[in-house]
């Protein structure tokens, strides 16, 4: 059957809209723009800390204050409208209470629009909680550095640490690490055999290449 | 329609390949998306690019609590957002009407003419996208421009399958109607 020439017309105008690629550069500034805010959210995530334990220790010592002074000051003879026991609850302080990060950062479902997370930084990474990309990228930086400086036993303890993540998403690249690691560390045996294993679990592995020229 | 979407698209491509989360793979491999979807939603040239690049400043802030299984969805709703205040708190209106395109350098494959015609098809194409409601601009985008499956436009609009289905089938008819109407300045008119 004829295409209808409206359904020609129409794919030609989004096959062109499909075809336009962003200006030079564009990519580039992106990527410029999102380090230079990344690293913008570190420093204020050092600075939020900061400010988080100097609340902390002000609050301690107002508490330890009002302690005292319930303890030793109490006025005698006056007639409290709270008992005791509700001073001191009064008096202790309560932390501040934080929104719960949602498990997906992603958007809500009723209104994409009021989608993007506040700008509070994120929480520390909890041992329970399956670790973050970011949690593990720096494990695997740690061991590919140490590897680099010929520490394999900073390495192996890197990935050993890795290892105990959960919910990894880069175990295969772990693994090539632990790989060379042995490999370097005089373990060959122990190397190839591990190398042999990825090999064969990972057959369409862009790593796999990499992987095999460790098997003896 | 016969544009349907073809089985491995670009945006596709992206989602299924992103192992590596670091703040640079996921800009290399996100841009072009959030580019285009920022484009179908009428922004200029200039203004999609500023438009990405705030994309991507979110994107950094929250790396750490974005899982790789939904750091598209996340963008997607973050690209949203930027296009949505942007377009409530600046001259919007008057930037889409502004055609940049003739700065553009299209590829040198392509004759003064051609260039001339892709140009053209792409202001009509986002004047006639402009006309839609926006649930159905965005799922037309998805299904056209980044040729997603229903599935995948469902699961970025965060809808059931059905009523992405359903929004798709009336955008592409209300596309349909708005490009007869406009057929006598669509630029490929003696090629259908």
């Amino acid at each position: 059957m004829k295409p209808d020439p409206i359904d020609q017309l129409g794919a030609r105008l989004f096959q062109a809209g499909r075809q336009e690629a962003p200006p030079d550069g564009a990519l580039a500034r992106a990527v410029a723009a999102a380090r230079r805010e990344q690293a913008n959210a570190v420093s204020g995530s050092r600075l939020s800390r900061r400010t988080a334990a100097i609340f902390w220790l002000a609050a301690a010592a107002l508490f330890a204050g009002a302690v005292f002074f319930v303890r030793n000051g109490e006025p005698t003879g006056g007639i409290s409208a709270e008992p005791r026991g509700s001073v001191e609850r009064q008096g202790a302080p309560q932390p501040p209470s934080r929104p719960v990060p949602a498990a997906d950062a992603a958007p809500s479902a009723t209104s994409l629009e009021s989608a993007i997370p506040s700008a509070a930084p994120p929480p520390a990474p909890v041992h329970s909680a399956p670790a973050t990309l970011t949690d593990e990228l720096g494990a695997l930086k740690r061991a590919s550095s140490a590897l680099a400086l010929g520490d394999t036993q900073a390495a192996l303890a890197a990935l050993d640490q890795y290892d105990r993540m959960k919910g990894q998403k880069l175990r295969a690249e772990a693994t090539l690490l632990r790989i060379e690691a042995w490999s370097r560390a005089g373990q060959g045996d122990r190397a190839s055999a591990l190398a042999k294993q990825f090999v064969a679990q990972n057959p369409g592995s862009p790593l796999v290449d990499r992987a095999r020229s460790f098997v003896k | 329609m016969s544009w349907l979407p073809s089985k491995v698209s670009p945006a596709s491509a992206a989602h299924e390949s992103a192992p590596d989360q670091s703040i640079e793979s996921l800009v290399a491999l996100h841009h072009g998306f959030v580019w285009r979807v920022l484009r179908g939603l009428g922004f200029s040239r200039a203004d999609a690019d500023d438009a990405a690049q705030q994309v991507f400043m979110i994107v950094a802030r929250k790396i750490e609590s974005i899982n790789a299984s939904s750091a598209r969805s996340f963008i997607y709703g973050s690209t949203l957002r930027v296009a949505n205040n942007a377009r409530r708190g600046r001259r919007r209106r008057r930037e889409m009407a502004t055609d940049d395109e003739l700065d553009r350098a299209e590829p040198e494959a392509l004759g003064p003419e051609q260039r001339a015609t892709v140009v053209e098809a792409r202001a009509l194409l986002r004047e006639l996208l402009a006309q839609l409601p926006d649930k159905f601009r965005r799922v037309l985008i998805l299904a056209e421009l980044e040729q997603l499956e229903v599935a995948e436009i469902a699961a970025l609009e965060r809808v059931p399958v059905g009523t992405a289905a359903s929004r798709l089938r009336t955008a592409r008819q209300q596309f349909r109607e708005l490009l007869e109407a406009a057929r006598d300045r669509n630029p490929f008119l003696n090629e259908a």
